[in-house]
C-alpha cells in the first residue's frame, strides 16, 4: 500500500513537473458565456489568433448567466450573452454587441397568404387554427414546423409569442435551419420558422419560400440590424472594467467589418459597430427583455 | 387440475413479458448503434481523425478533441487508480478490525456515487479552477472527473478484494510471506477482474462525461500545448455540435461513433492486459 501511494504521489508529481505552468502564449485572454455565442466567438478568435501571433483567446462555454458571473468575478476577461443588459445590470457591466439573432416566419412561395398576426401564429402553434383558409388561404391543413428543443430559436420564438414547449403541436420537429428551410420549400403548407439570414440567403439562392412579417415588420435582415424587427436579440459582450489593451482591441476586431463573414456564416446578422454602441449607451433599457 | 391449467397461461404471460423487456433493451442500444453508425460511418476517415476542427466544427476533424480527451483521461486515471486501489485495499484488507470507520468511508462512497456530475462540474469550477487556480485547464477536468470515478472504482475494486477467499491470506501467512507480499503476489492478482470492472465502468463515465467538463476543462477546441491548457472533449464536442452549432448534426455522429469506438477498444484493452497480467503471475 504505501509504495503504492507512493507511485500515484510520483506520477501526479511527473505530471505536474511535466507541465509546469506558464503557457508559451505572451497574452491570453478568456471569454465565457452563452453558447449560442461561444460557436460565433471561437471562430472569430481563431481569425484574430492569426492575425496577431502570440495572443491566446480562449473560449468557453455555459449559458449567459456564466458570462456574467465569470465576467463580475474576474475568472473571464470578457462575458458573453444572447441577451442585452438588462437596464439594473448596466451598472456592473459595459455590453458590446457584436452580431444579432433575428428569426422569422417562412411559408412556402407560392402561399397566397401574406401575414399572420402574432394571436393567430400562437393558435396556429397550440392547434387552435389547422387549416389555411381561416387565414384567407388554400384549404389545405397547415403543416406545422417547430425546432427540436435546446435550440435558442425555439427559446427565442418560444418566448416572443409566450408559448410553452408543451403547448405546440407541432408535425414535423426539425434541427437546424437548413433543415427548416428544406422542409418548407418542399411542402406548400408548412409554417416555420428559421433564422432571417439564414432563410435569406437560401432566397437568394432561388428556395421557393418567403418571409413573413411580424407584428408589421418585415423580416429583413436590414430590420433586424436597426432593431425595428421585433423577434430578434443581440449578441453581446460584457465587461466590467472599461476594457483597455487585448481585450479592447479583440472587442473592436468582434465589431469590425473583417469578421462579418464569419457572423453570416453562423446565421447571424453583423451590426454596424458604432450603431451597437450608440444604443447601447442611449438606451440601455430598450435591449432589455 | 383446474389450478394447473389456469396457473400455466400465466406462467407464460411474465415469460413473455420478461422476454420482451429483454428485447426492448436490447432493441433500443441496437437502434441507437445503428443510428450512429449509419450517419457516422460516412463521416469518419484518416483525414477526420487527423485534422483539426473548422467553422465551429462544422467542417474538419477532431486531432485536437482527440488529444484533449486523451489528455483529460491520463490525468483522472493517473489520480483515481493508485488512490482508489489504495482505498480499496484499505477497506477490504486493514479496516477489518475497525468496522464503523470502515462502514462510514463505504456510506459516504455510495452517496458520492449517486452525486449528479453537475455537481461535481460545480465542485471543480469552484475547487480546482477557481481555489486552487488551475484555471479553466485540463488538469482541471481530470481531477474533477477523477473525484466523479473514485467512489465507482474503489466500491468494485473492494468487491474484488473481498471475493478473494480468506484461505489465500492464511494460506501465504502459513507460508511466511509478508503482508506486502500478500498483497503484491496474491491478492492483487486474484482481485484483478474486480478491478478492471471498475476500471471500464469508471473510463466509461469519464469518457461520456459533459456537465462536470463544460466548467472545468473548457471548450476550446485548439490543441492543447500542455496540461494547464482548456481542451474539449469528444463528448462536450459532441453535445456542442449537437445542440448549439446549427448544421453540426453528421459531424456529430461522426464523432459520436469515435468516441464508442475508442470506448470499446479501451475496455478491450483493458481486459486484455488483465487476462496477460494474471497469465504472468501465475506462470512465475
Amino acid at each position: 500500500m504505501r509504495r503504492n501511494l507512493l507511485l500515484g504521489a510520483g506520477l501526479l508529481g511527473l505530471v505536474l513537473t511535466a507541465c509546469a505552468p506558464g503557457s508559451s502564449a505572451d497574452q491570453k485572454l478568456t471569454l465565457t458565456g452563452s453558447s449560442t455565442v461561444a460557436p460565433l466567438i471561437g471562430e472569430i478568435a481563431k481569425r484574430y489568433e492569426a492575425e496577431n501571433p502570440g495572443v491566446r483567446i480562449d473560449v468557453q462555454t455555459g449559458g449567459s448567466s456564466r458570462g456574467l458571473a465569470d465576467a463580475s468575478q474576474g475568472l473571464a476577461d470578457i462575458g458573453m450573452i444572447s441577451r442585452g443588459l438588462k437596464a439594473e445590470e448596466t451598472d456592473e457591466f459595459q455590453g458590446f454587441v457584436i452580431a444579432k439573432d433575428g428569426i422569422g416566419l417562412i411559408v412556402h412561395a407560392d402561399n397566397p397568404v401574406a401575414t399572420i398576426r402574432d394571436d393567430q401564429v400562437v393558435d396556429i402553434f397550440t392547434g387552435q387554427i389547422n387549416a389555411w383558409q381561416a387565414l384567407g388561404g388554400s384549404q389545405a391543413p397547415i403543416t406545422v414546423v417547430n425546432k427540436a428543443e435546446g435550440r435558442s430559436t425555439l427559446e427565442l420564438f418560444l418566448k416572443y409569442f409566450e408559448l410553452e414547449n408543451s403547448q405546440v403541436q407541432a408535425d414535423v420537429i426539425i434541427g437546424d435551419n437548413q433543415q427548416g428551410i428544406k422542409t418548407v420549400a418542399g411542402n406548400p403548407d408548412a409554417l416555420g420558422y428559421v433564422s432571417i439570414g439564414a432563410a435569406e440567403y437560401d432566397i437568394a439562392q432561388g428556395s421557393p419560400i418567403k418571409l413573413l412579417p411580424v407584428d408589421g415588420v418585415a423580416a429583413t435582415t436590414n430590420a433586424v440590424q436597426d432593431g425595428s424587427f421585433p423577434l430578434s436579440r443581440p449578441l453581446t459582450l460584457v465587461v466590467t472594467e472599461p476594457p483597455t489593451g487585448l481585450a479592447e482591441d479583440f472587442i473592436n476586431f468582434a465589431q469590425s467589418e473583417q469578421v462579418h463573414d464569419i457572423v453570416r456564416a453562423q446565421n447571424f446578422v453583423p451590426v454596424n459597430a458604432s450603431l451597437a454602441q450608440a444604443k447601447q449607451e442611449t438606451e440601455p433599457a430598450a435591449t432589455a427583455n | 387440475m383446474q389450478t394447473s391449467s389456469s396457473s400455466k397461461p400465466r406462467l407464460d404471460w411474465a415469460a413473455i413479458a420478461i422476454w420482451s423487456i429483454a428485447t426492448l433493451i436490447t432493441a433500443t442500444f441496437c437502434i441507437i448503434l445503428l443510428d450512429i453508425l449509419w450517419h457516422g460511418l460516412g463521416q469518419i476517415s484518416w483525414e477526420f481523425l487527423i485534422t483539426a476542427p473548422a467553422n465551429a466544427g462544422r467542417d474538419g476533424g477532431i486531432n485536437s478533441i482527440l488529444v484533449s480527451t486523451g489528455l483529460i483521461l491520463l490525468v483522472c486515471l493517473s489520480v483515481s487508480i493508485p488512490l482508489g486501489v489504495g482505498t480499496a485495499i484499505f477497506l477490504a484488507e486493514f479496516a477489518r478490525n475497525n468496522p464503523r470507520f470502515s462502514r462510514w468511508v463505504r456510506r459516504s462512497l455510495d452517496s458520492l456515487a449517486g452525486v449528479p456530475s453537475i455537481v461535481f462540474g460545480l465542485f471543480g469550477y469552484a475547487f480546482f479552477v477557481q481555489r486552487l487556480g488551475l484555471g479553466f485547464s485540463i488538469l482541471s477536468g481530470g481531477l474533477t472527473l477523477a473525484c466523479m470515478v473514485l467512489p465507482i472504482l474503489i466500491r468494485s475494486a473492494e468487491e474484488g478484494f473481498r471475493a478473494v477467499p480468506d484461505g489465500y491470506r492464511l494460506g501465504a501467512a502459513s507460508l511466511g510471506l509478508s503482508r506486502w507480499g500478500t498483497l503484491w503476489q496474491v491478492l492483487l492478482p486474484s482481485a484483478l477482474p474486480g478491478l478492471v470492472v471498475g476500471l471500464v465502468l469508471g473510463i466509461g463515465r469519464a469518457m461520456a462525461e459533459t456537465a462536470a467538463l463544460i466548467f472545468t476543462s473548457g471548450y476550446v477546441d485548439r490543441m492543447p500545448g500542455s496540461l494547464w491548457d482548456s481542451g474539449r472533449s469528444l463528448s462536450i464536442h459532441i453535445f456542442d455540435l449537437s445542440m448549439n452549432v446549427p448544421g453540426g448534426e453528421q459531424q456529430a455522429y461522426g464523432s459520436a461513433l469515435v468516441l464508442i469506438l475508442l470506448l470499446v477498444v479501451i475496455n478491450s484493452l483493458a481486459s486484455w492486459i488483465a487476462r496477460r497480467y494474471r497469465l504472468g503471475q501465475q506462470g512465475r
